[in-house]
């Protein structure tokens, strides 16, 4: 356990040292997200302003509470492409020759992929993060069933990032071609989601693939959590199934970790880049 | 000739050989899922109608034919920028760069060699998007031929244009990641490729005249969704024409400083 402690601790101090005080991650983590949201606010502002789109979706009613919903859409979409990039980030170990060395440690590999996930996510998501909040208490956009559930939400956002990121970690470690699995994670993965869309105007297929992925009930959760005074009771179904689906996603992973290092043993590729 | 040509042909045998699948589908993606997300938002919330005082700033009441055409016209941005703004970080990443400044080939036709092959790429993805647009109904009411061609070309006069002085901002820099996605974010809200820029405030809507995808955005979509005789694009074809042109001035200008602050620098990007 203390092994576990030290990988993470380490990790957290790279991260600190590569991302925190670098003026980019304003750009990535806080410009992006907000220049993307007024796009997306606007792009679908001819149709939810379209005669009778009120009966369809009643929430287009009020301007501020469409933006609510993209912005918290923009929110979770935030927290789980950050992971993406730190996993796609991770994947540069290997062009930078460290990614052997750390196989060569006697470090824990789960230990490894979680510390890096968590710790860039709160290297890069506590900006944006901060502004959801204040944005959503400066325009009261905030509707609680009590305060507990911001704990509810901020846990159903972290834990299954958490899971998500080691699993991208542990895929990103092993694939030579990473742009690729970078590229295919960016726009299905807003997608399928919902982050721009109610869930309700998305085909069933969508929907379908949308569950594998944690972000999409991670929303829901949020969205209902943070913008519909939904509580716990109400949201027990999908809280379930994010645990289930994290677990899943861990499991995932401590496969895939063995898997791949026994194949990188066997080929020597991981200096191959 | 002697420059572009073989540029053309060895950038061809890299997408070949190394990233075929990876550029192609990302491209795609984006073009597919921006319609899609217009197409699925159009009939399920806005019930096969747009509002919002759409059609007289737009100039067209066909939502989801403007939001293709901005898609296409998106995927061929993004594409041209990220080949001929990159060309020369790609070369620094890969040690060639040194190399490149030695060989006695001028630098306006080592980019257009890769500008000509990214055009080509790009042909194909959107070709495929606006495939999967049609099949999914979006109607394109017959384009001007000569209209179009000229849009075409003054688009990928203006693309070209702004990617040369990227390409001096991001070897100075020694960084293209976040320059490329900061221009990518900040066009995809000014440009006006899936909204019409006039629901901007208008110093933003100022800004993104600034940039002469505006333009020639403008000049496309008045080829394709209403049928515009080349005289009534004129003047969005000339200011695109002009504002691509200058880009191309300034950024040729800034390369020779650029290449020798990162060859200075050394290391790699």
């Amino acid at each position: 356990m203390s092994a576990a402690l030290r990988v993470f601790a380490a990790e957290g101090l790279k991260q600190h040292r590569r991302i925190f005080g670098s003026k980019l991650v304003v750009f990535s983590m806080l410009l992006w997200p907000v220049l993307t949201l007024a796009t997306t606010y606007y792009t679908v502002l001819p149709v939810t302003s379209a005669p009778g789109a009120a009966q369809r979706w009643p929430l287009v009613a009020e301007p501020g509470r469409l933006l609510a919903f993209l912005a918290a859409g923009a929110l979770a979409y935030t927290f789980f492409f950050s992971l993406v990039q730190s996993a796609w980030h991770f994947s540069f170990e290997r062009v930078s020759g460290t990614l052997e060395a750390m196989f060569l440690t006697p470090a824990s590999r789960m230990a490894l992929v979680l510390a890096n996930g968590s710790s860039a996510l709160v290297q890069n998501a506590w900006l944006f993060g901060c502004f959801g909040i204040a944005a959503a208490l400066a325009t009261g956009s905030l509707h609680l069933a009590h305060p507990g559930m911001l704990a509810v939400a901020a846990l159903a956002l972290l834990v299954p990032a958490v899971a998500w990121g080691a699993f991208l970690n542990s895929l990103l470690m092993f694939s030579r071609d990473s742009a690729f699995l970078y590229t295919l994670l960016d726009d299905p993965l807003w997608f399928v989601a919902g982050v721009r869309l109610p869930l309700f105007a998305l085909p069933v297929w969508v929907k379908a693939i949308g569950l594998a992925f944690p972000l999409t009930t991670s929303l829901t959760v949020l969205r209902g959590a943070l913008l519909d005074g939904r509580d716990t009771g109400e949201l027990a179904g999908h809280l379930a199934f994010l645990a289930g689906l994290s677990a899943v996603l861990l499991g995932l992973t401590a496969v895939l970790l063995r898997v791949g290092e026994r194949h990188a043993q066997r080929t020597g590729s991981l200096q191959l880049f | 000739m002697a420059t572009a040509m073989p540029t053309l042909r060895r950038n061809w045998l890299v997408t070949m050989r190394a990233y075929q699948w990876t550029y192609f589908v990302g491209t795609l993606a984006t073009g597919i899922l921006t319609v899609g997300l217009a197409y699925l938002a159009y009939h399920s919330i806005g019930g096969g109608r747009a509002g919002g005082g759409f059609a007289a700033a737009a100039g067209t009441a066909d939502y989801l034919g403007y939001v293709t055409v901005g898609a296409a016209a998106s995927m061929f941005t993004v594409r041209m920028v990220l080949w001929v703004a990159k060309a020369q970080i790609t070369e620094q990443r890969e040690g060639t760069l040194e190399s490149q400044v030695l060989a006695p080939a001028r630098r306006l036709p080592y980019l257009v060699g890769v500008g000509l092959q990214s055009l080509t790429t790009t042909v194909v993805e959107v070709v495929v998007m606006l495939a999967f647009a049609v099949m999914i109904g979006v109607r394109l009411p017959a384009p001007d031929p000569v209209t179009l061609l000229a849009a075409f070309v003054a688009a990928s006069v203006a693309v070209f244009g702004i990617s040369v002085p990227l390409s001096a901002i991001m070897i100075t820099a020694g960084e293209a990641h976040i320059t490329q996605n900061t221009l990518f974010v900040a066009m995809g809200l000014l440009c006006g490729f899936t909204f019409p820029p006039a629901y901007l405030p208008d110093p933003l809507r100022w800004l993104g005249e600034a940039l002469p995808v505006t333009s020639a955005l403008r000049a496309l979509r008045a080829a394709t969704l209403d049928h515009a005789p080349l005289s009534a694009a004129a003047p969005d074809l000339l200011l695109c024409l002009a504002l691509g042109l200058a880009y191309l001035i300034v950024g040729l200008r800034l390369l020779g400083p650029a290449e020798r602050v990162a060859i200075q620098r050394g290391g790699s990007a």
